[in-house]
């Protein structure tokens, strides 16, 4: 990883930053990219919402390859949580409302940090706004 | 002959009328495959003289290798493997032990283990029933592997009576899809009837002939009766809804222990069974 990372990550319902924050991470519909720097963002769809088994593992590594510093949610699964805590990343969970207003939650040092899981595997399995 | 006993909803009484089987038949074998709840041996009381223990093949990476293994998180279909940098996480409970992360991981160093995933128990009841079972380890997932270790121990040359677990999904396909025939128990209720309406397709798509049980007759509606009547379906037999069935049940006996008369029932189903299987009779009321 190059320099100091200036992005995080935030599941979210849509894909713009007026839609809401999904509570899943593992299965929720998209990835919000957002770099604090430049003010930018980039919306990823998660395909692994539709995986089988292991959805927040896999979901844990593609945030892992994208760099960022943390990571906005409603409810970590313990299998995610793992992988995101073994790549370093930084774990905000139990928000909701809209990504735009975590963000500024964020950025004003409003959440605190998540220390464990917040619910068992396959929580997010089946369960939809 | 295989002749199993499925349900889609659970309860109707899968064991309670595989167990009438195995007793009316006198000599048969006898196949407990849910294994992850089983309780026939409640009713047929075997002497277990034998039990061996079931493993699978589990990865583990050697990570001080210094070898990069993201290969291996890529090709798992089950996310059982994940790779940070350098770290390898396994989820042991999503692995269905394919092997894959060995064929495309760094050579040498992905290995295997042997990791007991349960236990399949061999019996005997008189005057002449083989009795096996399998019991799975609290927790793990590998229901499949326990009934492939059963299903090589089937005794083809005569009868055989196989207990299926619930549902609809792998592990009742595993223990209807070598049946000559399936007995569907249900109950006259709307979920006993929905779930069976799964059941059929089920069997349907793997071609396995299939007749109807009702037990707990008398709750409930007439809906499954008639849809059966309606597309030619059988119903071998309807159980009446009665306590005393319930009271017996939960002391470990069985439907000929409330009236004998069911030794007989189940005996002409049997025959009623084979014939359908020879050919000599249709498969339908």
């Amino acid at each position: 990883m190059k320099g100091k990372t200036v992005k995080i990550c935030i599941t979210s319902t849509g894909t713009s930053l007026d839609s809401n924050v999904d509570p899943r991470f593992g299965r929720c519909p998209y990835f919000i990219i957002y770099d604090t720097d430049t003010d930018t963002f980039e919306a990823i769809n998660n395909a692994s919402r539709q995986a089988m088994g292991g959805a927040g593992i896999q979901a844990g590594q593609l945030i892992a390859s994208k760099n960022v510093s943390a990571v906005i949610t409603g409810n970590f699964g313990p299998n995610a949580f793992r992988v995101l805590q073994t790549a370093g990343i930084k774990t905000y969970s139990r928000v909701s409302g809209t990504v735009k207003d975590a963000i500024e939650k964020y950025r004003n040092s409003q959440l605190t940090e998540t220390s464990a899981p917040d619910v068992t595997s396959h929580y997010g399995v089946g369960r939809s706004n | 002959m295989i002749i199993s006993v499925a349900s889609g909803k659970g309860g109707t009484g899968k064991t309670t009328v595989a167990v009438s089987f195995a007793l009316a038949a006198r000599y048969c074998q006898f196949i407990d495959y849910d294994v992850e709840a089983p309780n026939a041996d409640i009713f047929l009381k075997p002497d277990i003289k034998n039990i061996k223990k079931v493993s699978i093949k589990q990865p583990y990476f050697l990570t001080d290798t210094g070898n990069d293994f993201s290969k291996c998180a890529e090709f798992c279909h089950y996310n059982a493997i994940a790779v940070i940098g350098s770290e390898v996480i396994f989820y042991p409970e999503l692995c269905h032990g394919c092997g894959g992360c060995l064929l495309v991981g760094p050579e040498g160093a992905v290995r295997e283990k042997d990791v007991v995933v349960g236990e399949v128990a061999k019996g005997f009841t008189t005057p002449g029933i083989d009795f096996l079972k399998g019991n799975l380890i609290p927790g793990s997932m590998r229901t499949t592997t326990l009934q492939n270790e059963l299903e090589k121990m089937l005794n083809k040359s005569g009868l055989v009576i196989i207990d299926a677990p619930p549902g609809n999904s792998c592990s009742m396909v595993m223990s209807v899809k070598n049946s000559d025939y399936c007995i569907l128990v249900t109950e006259p209720t709307p979920y006993g009837f929905n779930d069976l309406l799964i059941s059929m397709e089920v069997l349907e798509g793997l071609k396995v002939p299939y007749g109807v049980i009702i037990n707990r007759d008398g709750v409930g509606d007439s809906a499954i009766e008639d849809y059966c009547t309606e597309r030619n379906i059988r119903v071998h037999l309807k159980i009446p809804n009665d306590i005393e069935i319930a009271k017996i049940y939960s002391q470990g006996g069985t439907l000929l222990d409330y009236d004998s008369s069911y030794g007989e029932k189940f005996g002409i189903i049997l025959k009623v069974i084979e014939r359908i299987s020879i050919g000599e009779a249709d498969n339908h009321n």
